[in-house]
């Protein structure tokens, strides 16, 4: 009976030991110390984008890694649906990474919060006056930088099939300029089985996607400027509930979409027409789809009215951050100088690798460019940097939370579970919750 | 489970000689006496076998719950010191008009979802309890075969079933009807997403259900039988009744883990399309998108308060569906 015993209770111990040591195998050993002449080590957190830049990332990783022996870099890509979840607990374990990459609208709440190191001091100065003058606000929180720039891309160009176009009775070469033009566009080119174009149905893409449109229809974003209040049952807004319910309801974009607004796949396999999408398809049609670009033009989407200096997309993008409790932040700064503000040749390369399909944010990188006939020559740069970027806007500051409530509204009306005065006061009040509970008044980021 | 029923409650009896407590028992009293309670002393063997578990339990279970409870009054950063702000996040979260919409549309999944699969598992266990030993072990296992599938490898089957050009678009276009948008139309995306939810689900319940049938004594059935009862009949005046106690229990963990269902709105609609499949443990999940404070706070006060609702549901049920020991115990 003791035995038995015994072993019963030798048993549930060495269970809970394997319990235990399952739990803990998780910690991964953050940064270690550089102390007596061995390199630093610091963790690098990429945010996953398209094969290319993993690619490209590893490739100058590794360079850096093997060009010096103060700094090693451990590079780690995490798919971006996990990214805050395994950000948080990473944050909350203690083990965040040194280095990652964060968009520029995450930057002002990332300085709020005290997550980002400041960067003055830590770069060397020609590398902040290098930052072209409409990406230098960008990195900047009250006068202080806080992040370094990899590149724009803005949210929204028109793509659309020149064959298909042609083949419907209408000019390639006369792309539509209002959204009347281009719901007329759309109805002549759905066909059979073929829709006309595509553009975000969720309310997660479309707030988001939506900023440059908000931005055309109104002149504003649904919250006024000091974010004391929300301004979202503007009159103007209507026609971009319009826009989006037609395209929906009468069946000239799919149904039931296969994939989210960044997305190319549809357009690159025939299934749409025409597509509202950010630069970065670019990349995707000339890494996936080759075959669709020699029958794929781009123009600037639609304006509300015509007038084509309104703008009609907002520029992402995405910079390195060094993390406020790294315990390397000068040897992060340095990988970041090299990666991002070293040798214009090493940004060169990202752009020619992407196929063009992202923009510069640096003044020695576009001469670096500009003597490269392949950037020179590619059909859509032209176009989305003179007629696209040359007019974008930056992104909100806000919580996505002001993003989504009226992202609800649209994507509510655009499939019919309320009328537009429902949806917006629907909207109204919840962007008015949030400022309320986020306590956003007066902290609207000056400039 | 141990059955104590039997035990004696109170002091232990001692075993009484003619001369009182044998002579053995009154030395061994009197050592143990000073230092285990009475009342514990006979208890002592089952104590120690629980107390590994409990202890596992209070580490990983009741204190992060303490914890959380305790951190849900503050405003939580994990790079600026945290802000006592009371019951503030509670009032955010209970004014929430979305968390409500979440609760109900997590009903009413399990509404579509628990009675379908009751019914379904119990037609299929008194099927399958009729059955010879080698087909039945056969059909067992196949009844079992979804219940092993992952919920989203079954999410991503579906999804490719509800398609424009899918399975379920193609079946109805046999009747002349046109495609219809099911996941992305609000009336027709939570009766799809409950489809894969009760085909995953079934099986275990019908096993389960099985195996409380087989425990029925067959007396019961063949008296019946003899006294011209049909299959209807049997199953209403003595299968369901004898099975309350199983009913009870596939009621409440089905319930339970139907409200907290998330694999399958996430991969199929993301909790579209306006929140028709927002499930509260897929709006917890989103509202913790932000990298700020608030939503840190937010989604761990908003899950706390998910613990709470579901544990209520849990008790009223047991309350409705009152328990009562088998007659044949």
């Amino acid at each position: 009976m003791r035995q038995r015993r015994l072993r019963i209770v030798a048993a549930t111990a060495a269970a809970a030991l394997l319990v235990l040591a399952g739990c803990s195998s998780n910690s991964a050993s953050s940064g270690s110390s550089g102390g007596n002449g061995g390199p630093a080590e610091i963790t690098f957190w990429q945010s996953q984008f398209e094969p290319y830049q993993q690619k490209w990332f590893k490739t100058y990783v590794d360079k850096f890694n093997a060009s010096q022996t103060d700094v090693k870099v451990k590079y780690q890509v995490v798919p971006g649906d996990t990214w805050q979840q395994k950000l948080k607990a990473a944050q909350a374990a203690g083990t965040q990474p040194d280095v990652a990459t964060t968009n520029y609208g995450g930057i002002p709440a990332g300085v709020a919060n005290g997550q980002f190191a400041e960067l003055d001091g830590m770069l060397p100065d020609k590398a902040w006056s290098d930052i072209k003058s409409n990406v230098a606000g960008f990195v900047q929180v009250g006068g202080k930088h806080y992040a370094y720039p990899m590149l724009v891309e803005p949210s929204t160009v028109l793509y659309y099939r020149t064959d298909l176009v042609k083949a419907a009775g209408l000019d390639p070469s006369a792309p539509p300029k209002t959204w009347d033009e281009l719901l007329t566009w759309a109805e002549k080119l759905t066909k059979g089985k073929v829709k006309g174009m595509t553009i975000a149905s969720v309310a997660p893409d479309i707030g988001w996607s939506s900023w440059g449109l908000q931005y055309n229809a109104c002149g504003h974003l649904p919250i006024n400027d000091d974010w004391s209040a929300a301004n979202a049952k503007d009159s103007c807004y209507t026609k971009l509930f319009e826009l989006y319910q037609t395209l929906f309801q009468k069946g000239w974009m799919p149904q039931q979409p296969k994939v989210g607004y960044p997305d190319a796949t549809p357009y690159g396999q025939g299934q749409v027409a025409m597509m509202a999408n950010g630069s970065w398809a670019v990349g995707q049609l000339k890494q996936t789809f080759p075959a669709m670009i020699k029958n794929t033009a781009v123009a600037p989407f639609p304006s509300v009215d015509g007038d084509a200096t309104k703008p009609t997309a907002t520029l992402g993008g995405w910079t390195l951050t060094v993390d406020a409790k790294s315990k390397h932040k000068e040897a992060a700064a340095k990988f970041i100088d090299y990666l991002l503000a070293g040798d214009p040749a090493i940004m060169a390369d990202f752009f020619r690798q992407s196929g063009f399909s992202k923009y510069t944010v640096r003044t020695s990188v576009d001469q670096a460019l500009g003597s490269d006939p392949a950037a020179t020559s590619d059909p859509f740069m032209k176009i989305i940097t003179d007629k696209v970027v040359a007019t974008g806007k930056a992104e909100p500051a806000y919580p996505f939370d002001v993003s989504l409530a009226f992202a609800t509204a649209i994507e509510s009306v655009m499939k019919g579970k309320a009328d537009v005065p429902g949806a917006t006061q629907k909207a109204s009040d919840a962007i008015d919750r949030v400022i309320k509970q986020q306590r956003l008044k007066g902290t609207a980021p000056k400039g | 489970m141990l059955d104590t029923s039997t035990q004696p409650t109170g002091p232990v009896t001692q075993v009484t000689g003619p001369n009182g407590p044998s002579r053995r028992r009154r030395r061994r009293d009197a050592k143990v006496a000073g230092q285990v309670p009475r009342h514990l002393r006979a208890h002592l063997t089952a104590y120690l076998m629980i107390t590994p578990m409990v202890v596992l339990l209070g580490i990983f279970v009741i204190w992060p719950l303490v914890y959380a409870f305790y951190l849900s009054f503050f405003e939580m950063s994990f790079y600026k010191d945290a802000e006592f702000v009371g019951f503030d996040f509670y009032k955010f979260v209970l004014t929430d008009p979305e968390f409500y919409e979440s609760l109900l549309v997590g009903l009413k999944l399990a509404l579509m979802v628990v009675p379908t699969v009751l019914v379904l598992a119990l037609l299929l266990a008194s099927f399958l309890a009729t059955l010879s030993k080698r087909v039945a072990a056969f059909m067992k296992t196949t009844v079992y075969v979804p219940a092993v599938v992952s919920s989203v490898v079954a999410a991503i089957i579906f999804v490719f079933i509800y398609q424009d050009e899918g399975f379920a678009n193609w079946f109805i276009g046999l009747f002349g009807h046109g495609p219809v948008a099911w996941l992305n139309t609000a009336t027709t995306a939570l009766p799809a997403v409950a489809i894969p939810a009760i085909w995953l689900g079934f099986g275990v319940s019908t096993l389960i259900m099985l195996a409380g049938i087989l425990d029925i004594p067959d007396s019961y059935f063949e008296s019946a039988k003899l006294d011209g009862a049909n299959f209807w009949q049997r199953t209403r005046y003595i299968t369901i009744p004898s099975l309350r106690n199983v009913i009870l229990f596939l009621l409440v963990s089905g319930l339970t883990l139907t409200i907290q269902e998330f694999q399958l709105p996430l991969v199929m609609t993301n909790g579209g399309p306006v929140n028709a499949t927002n499930t509260p443990n897929l709006y917890i999940f989103n509202s913790f998108r932000d990298a700020t404070p608030y939503a840190t706070s937010y989604s761990l006060t908003a899950a706390l308060l998910l613990f709470l609702v579901i544990g209520t549901i849990s008790i009223v049920i047991f309350r409705v569906v009152s328990s009562e020991k088998s007659s044949d115990a």
